[in-house]
C-alpha cells in the first residue's frame, strides 16, 4: 500500500479527505453537544468548510479541468452564507421573544 | 518531505486546533474569532490545491461576512454568555462524532477497503494523468471555465439563476423574521395563540366526554406563557 500514490507537489488525496472528515466530526460535536444556537450555528459552519475542502481536493486531484468541482464548490459558498444569514435573524427574534436560545428549552412553537 | 507538505502539516494543525477551541469553550467571542482563524487556514489550504479563487472567496464570503455576521449574533444576544458549554447530549454527540469520524478515514483514508465487491479508499479513485502519468496542471484559465459554465445553459446556468432567487428570498425572509416588533403587536399574537389552544382543549374534552370508554390518555395542559417576561423585554425594545 503506497501511501503516498498520486501524490501532487507530495500530498496524496487522503490528506485532505482525512482533514475534511476531522473537521466534519468536530462540526458535528459542535452541532450535538452545544447549549446556546450560535455555538451550533458555527459548528454548522465548520461542516460546510469540510465539504467544501472536500469538493475542492477531488476537484483538483480528479478533474482538474472540468468546471463541475469548481461549480459545485461555489454553490455551496452561496448556500452557506444565506443559511447563515436566515439562521441568525431567526436566533435574534428567538431571543427577543423566549430571552433565551438554549435549544434545549426551546422545544414549543410558539412566541 | 516537501515544502507543500510541511504547509499542509502546519495549516492542518491550525484548522484543527481552532476548530476544537471552537466547539469546546464557554467564551463565544473568543469561539467566533478562532472560527476567524480556522477559516483563515482553510483559505490557505484552497490555495494549496491551485484554487486561489475559492481562496480569496472564503475570505470574503467567510470570514468578511459570516464571521461578521456570528460577531453580530453573539453581541446581540449577550445575556447567554457564560452558561456551560455542553448541554445534556454533549458525550453522546462526541460519541457518534468518533464513529462517524473512525468510519469516514476507514473508508476515504488510505486503506484498501473491500465491501461487497466495492473498493474503497485512495486506490479506488481514477485519478487524472496527464500524457506523462503525472496529475495534469490546473488551466489557468480555470475561473473563465467556471463564469461559462454558470451562465452556459447547458451547465450550471439554471441552478445559478435559482441561487440568485435564493438568496432574494432570504434577505425578505431575514428582515422579516428579524424585524423590530412592538409590544401590542407580540401581546395580541400571544392572546391568538392563546385562545386557539384555549379551543384545542375544549374540542378534545368534548371528544373524550362523547368517546366510549376506551381509556383515551388524558391530553397534558399546555405551560403558561412567561407574559411578563416578554412585555418587560420587547417595551425594553420599543422604547427605543
Amino acid at each position: 500500500m503506497n501511501l503516498f500514490a498520486n501524490a501532487i507537489h507530495g500530498i496524496p488525496l487522503w490528506w485532505f479527505l482525512v482533514l475534511a472528515s476531522a473537521l466534519f466530526c468536530i462540526g458535528l460535536y459542535g452541532v450535538l453537544g452545544r447549549k446556546n444556537a450560535i455555538a451550533m450555528l458555527m459548528g454548522v459552519e465548520l461542516m460546510l468548510n469540510a465539504v467544501n475542502i472536500n469538493l475542492l481536493a477531488f476537484w483538483r486531484y480528479i478533474a482538474p479541468n472540468s468546471a463541475t468541482g469548481t461549480a459545485f464548490a461555489a454553490f455551496i459558498f452561496v448556500i452557506a452564507a444565506a443559511e447563515a444569514a436566515v439562521g441568525l435573524g431567526l436566533i435574534i427574534s428567538v431571543y427577543r421573544s423566549m430571552q433565551s436560545i438554549d435549544p434545549e428549552t426551546l422545544d414549543q412553537l410558539k412566541l | 518531505m516537501t515544502l507543500q507538505q510541511l504547509i499542509f502539516l502546519g495549516l492542518a494543525a491550525v484548522i484543527v486546533l481552532a476548530a476544537l477551541f471552537v466547539v469546546s469553550t464557554r467564551n463565544l467571542f473568543r469561539a467566533a474569532l478562532m472560527l476567524v482563524v480556522s477559516f483563515f487556514g482553510i483559505a490557505g489550504l484552497y490555495v494549496l490545491l491551485d484554487a486561489g479563487f475559492f481562496a480569496v472567496a472564503q475570505v470574503l464570503v467567510y470570514i468578511g461576512a459570516i464571521s461578521i455576521l456570528i460577531i453580530f449574533g453573539v453581541m446581540l444576544t449577550r445575556g447567554m454568555q457564560g452558561m456551560e458549554p455542553r448541554n445534556t447530549q454533549a458525550v453522546g454527540g462526541a460519541v457518534v462524532a468518533a464513529i462517524i469520524f473512525g468510519v469516514l478515514v476507514l473508508l476515504l483514508g488510505p486503506f484498501h477497503v473491500t465491501i461487497n465487491n466495492r473498493e474503497f479508499g485512495n486506490i479506488a479513485w481514477n485519478f487524472a494523468k496527464d500524457a506523462t502519468g503525472n496529475a495534469p496542471a490546473v488551466a489557468d484559465t480555470y475561473i473563465a471555465s467556471l463564469g461559462v459554465a454558470l451562465v452556459d445553459v447547458n451547465q450550471f446556468a439554471l441552478p445559478f439563476e435559482l441561487a440568485s432567487v435564493m438568496i432574494l428570498l432570504v434577505m425578505i425572509g431575514a428582515i422579516w423574521v428579524a424585524r423590530e416588533r412592538k409590544v401590542a403587536e407580540v401581546q395580541a399574537d400571544r392572546r391568538d395563540i392563546l385562545a386557539e389552544e384555549r379551543e384545542e382543549e375544549a374540542s378534545i374534552e368534548a371528544a373524550k366526554a362523547g368517546a366510549s370508554s376506551t381509556g383515551v390518555p388524558a391530553v397534558p395542559a399546555a405551560p403558561g406563557l412567561p407574559e411578563t417576561a416578554i412585555a418587560h423585554g420587547a417595551g425594553g425594545h420599543g422604547e427605543h
